[in-house]
């Protein structure tokens, strides 16, 4: 950076020609810090000593066993959105429908679970709860997966609406019939009727750290190796890379959209699942409803839409979350609950904005020192990687986060 | 025309400098009044660049524009189109369902709140008759054929009153006749006292319409000469810095059977709108058909029928004496048939990808991969096409245009097709992998392979072609054999003039 200083100039944005492999873990480390940042203001805002409070989250989620584990078991749902989404978003498949596609799966896993009674053994019911749950994400799935496939329709669109579809018809299940999945001996509030223990996921100890862990472990390396490994997921790659190149390549584009979709809704569907069979115990539309699915797509993002990476930051998300209900009950302090919820969106936004440091770097002054030697990129100028004029910078959206988080650490 | 002794836009010293490459490593230049100046180089010379510094769309990291001698700092187009200084660029900048009027009147401050669009045509009109641009101000630009809307372009800046004007390698999409017509344009200018810059890469046409003629190589101006005083071979030699042959090639032996066979083939578009009509050709063992046309009239159809990605309307397709009419892309490369598209990257190869993944993109995979077999087929791969690469894991987005379409190449080879269809296999390339390219083919047509070689470029189509076709409208209109083939005619033909030019030939 020995640019000579001649003249201010608005900075821009101009495209890396290598990424180098340390920007790839530097930048969400900076993206978490600045996201810490921001929350350490809001907390000074309303008179908290944001030391103290981050002390007392990391205490509560991930540096005492009680904690840690609880923290485990938080991280187990978010493990399983968080592949949903990677394995979508990764080939630009916005399945933001991994809620509702939860929701769903929970309501077909409680369901079986009635349904196969307490006479089956644990390991049959054990298995049935986690395909129901497979096939009830993938249901809710289908049809925004099969339009997309087909008819090119948006499946943002389609799958965030349907969340709220499967979100009222699980109340309706509970709140609103005499449903199948309700219990009709509580008399005061209405709740899902308890599955049986044969279909409960077992749990370690004195954790509550139960059997769908271990679901999401396998889950997340089964993604890892279809994705790298297999012919699935390699005309996967293909086609997330370039839709042409599938194209010209015979692998059917539509089946990728399917596979990829399909898998996604599934991996949600888990998710639900192991909420009921392992932590809930009955469809209960209050507890289940706690954002897991949304929260997937920031595992992912944060994660760069690795499946193994996925289960680091599920962890560290399941801390943060448990942190807020932990911090709630800090003697005095008055933490509102709200905090874990600003984290998250804090992390984010500034993991989103990150991603742009990745590929462009900012620049304010003269260019820097030639990279000495390379002069054979010729293909059409060297030019295209730069933006191509001033009157077009690249994704408008980022440039936001990042002024903003130099203005913000104090 | 103030001081005519002095050039009209004179660079000094130009750096400029984009991460990992120097596009321009302190150039000069000077472009005089009433001049068509040729900037001649290969692709990523630096041409582009430098016109890009010139009209204000890069500023320069060091180094200065001069404008009648006085230095300009143009901080954008806007900028420079103040100081008279405008440009086509290859890809047209142009509203489709605007009428070339409103083109025209587009970003123009000059013009009232209430755009008189009379004011505009008569001026469009005007200029048009003046500098031979004939051209409806009324018509809609996206009924417009491409030669058309370049002379858009070139009215747009004239109308703005642009005193120097570059051209970023604009005989691209035209025709023979076309370019020709084009030239006339840019002489007519240059003889009403303004200064033309005519990028190109081609040397033939440079001889023929530039007076001066400014070569660059690696980023540096490596001479400038007098057009009247210099040979093609001289140019070519301070282009690429050394000798090249880049002499026509022709099959040596007659050619066997048929391996590719069409027959009345017709394809219609998702539209209803005809894409090709009743398409018959053959291509036979150890030949090279080149099939010619003006872009967008059937070429990548043709091909794409031909590679199974599109199935025909009506007709057949016969690869090696199978019918593969309407069969998955699978089929037809089992059949022997080996497709290079035009769009490498993107299409042929896809770019986030390793090049051993590439590699793999058109095998037969198993369900689980052979990862260490992929690593060993893209080293061998590498080492045996001299790829400039990081390694087999390097994404194939960061190789030059050569290395590139080495890769594919190699792929499509590797097969040992008996029919190889490849798409503008040189294009954008630099003249050594060109040459490497056209070398390739010429070995494999003595292989025996057959090969359909789709172009819009027709100096590629005839250095290689045993026999010619011409595309237009997605039939073919003309035959010719490769070495008789004349240039005029071909032009026409082209054009859509395939019976006049049987019947006269004249030039227009």
């Amino acid at each position: 950076m020995s640019g000579r200083p001649t003249g201010a100039r608005r900075p821009r944005l101009e495209r890396r020609s290598r990424v180098a492999p340390w920007l790839l873990v530097a930048v969400p480390a900076v993206s978490v810090a600045a996201a810490l940042a921001v929350g350490a203001v809001a907390l000074r805002l309303i008179g908290l000593d944001p030391l103290t409070v981050y002390r007392e989250m990391l205490r509560s989620g991930f540096t005492t066993w009680f904690g840690f584990t609880d923290t485990l078991s938080s991280a187990t749902p978010l493990i399983l959105t968080g592949l949903a989404a990677a394995v979508a978003f990764r080939f630009h498949l916005y399945n933001v429908g991994a809620e509702g596609q939860l929701y769903v799966g929970a309501i077909a896993a409680s369901g079986v679970a009635l349904a196969l009674g307490p006479d089956v053994p644990q390991a049959a019911a054990v298995v049935a709860v986690i395909l129901a749950g497979m096939a009830g994400g993938m249901l809710w799935i289908a049809v925004p997966a099969l339009t997309r496939a087909w008819l090119g329709t948006s499946e943002i669109i389609t799958t965030l609406l349907l969340n709220y579809v499967a979100l009222y018809l699980m109340r309706y299940l509970i709140f609103g019939s005499a449903s199948f999945w309700r219990d009709p001996t509580s008399t005061n509030f209405p709740q899902g009727l308890r599955i049986p223990a044969a279909a409960e996921f077992p749990q370690y100890g004195t954790t509550r750290i139960h059997l769908g862990l271990l679901v999401a472990v396998i889950a997340a390396v089964l993604v890892h190796v279809a994705l790298t490994r297999t012919r699935v997921g390699y005309e996967l790659r293909v086609y997330g890379d370039s839709p042409a190149a599938a194209r010209y390549a015979g692998i059917s584009v539509r089946r990728a959209v399917l596979v990829a979709l399909l898998a996604s809704g599934a991996l949600a569907g888990l998710a639900g699942a192991g909420e009921i069979a392992g932590r809930a115990r009955q469809l209960d539309p209050q507890g289940l409803a706690l954002g897991l699915g949304y929260a997937g797509i920031i595992v992912a993002a944060l994660a760069r839409y690795n499946p193994l990476s996925v289960m680091l930051v599920a962890v560290l998300l399941g801390g943060i979350r448990n942190a807020g209900t932990a911090l709630q009950s800090l003697p005095g302090a008055r933490v509102p609950i709200a905090i874990s919820t600003m984290l998250e969106g804090a992390l984010l936004l500034f993991t989103l904005g990150g991603e742009l440091f990745v590929r462009y770097r900012l620049r304010t002054g003269r260019s820097p020192q030639p990279a000495a030697g390379p002069a054979e990129a010729s293909a059409g100028a060297p030019a295209p990687g730069v933006p191509a004029s001033p009157a077009e910078p690249p994704p408008a959206s980022a440039p936001g986060p990042a002024p903003a988080s130099r203005s913000e650490q104090p | 025309m103030g001081a005519a002794a002095g050039p009209a836009i004179s660079a000094r010293g130009i750096v400029k400098v984009f991460p990992g490459v120097v596009a321009n490593a302190g150039v000069d230049l000077d472009v005089r009044r009433g001049e068509v100046h040729a900037l001649l180089g290969e692709n990523g010379a630096g041409k582009s660049t430098l016109a890009s510094v010139l009209v204000g769309l890069y500023q320069p990291d060091a180094g200065e524009v001069r404008v009648d001698g006085a230095p300009v700092r143009l901080r954008s187009p806007r900028d420079g189109l103040a100081h008279g200084i405008g440009m086509v660029h290859q890809h047209f900048r142009l509203v489709d369902r605007f009428t070339v009027a409103e083109n025209v009147a587009l970003g123009d401050h000059r013009q009232p709140l209430l755009l008189s669009a009379d004011r505009v045509r008569r001026a469009v009109a005007e200029l048009g008759d003046r500098y031979g641009l004939p051209i409806d101000p009324a018509a809609r630009i996206a009924d417009l054929s491409v030669g058309e809307q370049q002379r858009v372009e070139i009215v747009k800046t004239l109308y703005r009153g642009v005193e120097v004007l570059l051209l970023d390698e604009p005989t691209a999409v035209l025709t023979p006749q076309e370019a020709e017509s084009l030239f006339a344009t840019l002489r007519a200018m240059a003889a009403d006292g303004k200064a033309v810059v005519f990028i190109s890469h081609k040397l033939g046409e440079v001889l023929r319409v530039a007076d001066r003629v400014t070569v660059m190589r690696d980023g540096h101006v490596v001479g400038a000469v007098a057009a009247a005083g210099t040979t093609v071979h001289e140019l070519a030699r301070m282009m690429v810095g050394r000798d090249v042959d880049l002499s026509p090639r022709r099959a040596e032996s007659p050619p066997g059977g048929p391996v590719l066979t069409l027959e009345a083939v017709d394809l219609e578009g998702s539209d209803g709108r005809r894409r090709l009509h009743g398409v018959t050709l053959d291509v036979r063992a150890g030949e090279i058909v080149g099939v010619a046309g003006v872009a967008g009239n059937g070429q990548r159809e043709l091909a794409e029928v031909v590679a199974g990605l599109s199935a025909p309307t009506g007709g057949r397709v016969v690869v090696g004496g199978r019918d593969v009419t309407g069969r998955p892309p699978g089929a037809v490369r089992a059949a022997g048939l080996a497709y290079v598209p035009e769009d490498r990257l993107g299409t042929g190869l896809a770019p986030g990808l390793s090049i051993a993944d590439n590699l793999q993109l058109t095998k037969r995979r198993p369900f689980f991969l052979d990862r260490r077999a992929a690593t060993a087929d893209a080293r061998a791969v590498i080492d045996g096409f001299s790829i400039k690469a990081t390694g087999p894991d390097a994404a194939t987005r960061g190789l030059s245009g050569g290395n590139v379409q080495k890769v594919l190449l190699a792929r499509e080879l590797e097969a040992g097709p008996s029919v190889l269809v490849v798409a503008s296999p040189t294009r954008g390339l630099d003249v050594g992998a060109i040459a490497f390219v056209r070398d390739l083919l010429d070995r494999r047509r003595r292989d025996g392979c057959g090969v359909l070689l789709i172009s819009e470029d027709l100096d590629e189509v005839r250095a290689l072609s045993d026999r010619i076709l011409v595309l237009y409208e997605g039939a073919i209109v003309l035959e010719r054999a490769g070495e008789a083939a004349d240039l005029t005619e071909l032009g026409l033909a082209m054009a859509g003039a395939g019976a006049a030019a049987a019947a006269g030939g004249a030039r227009p």
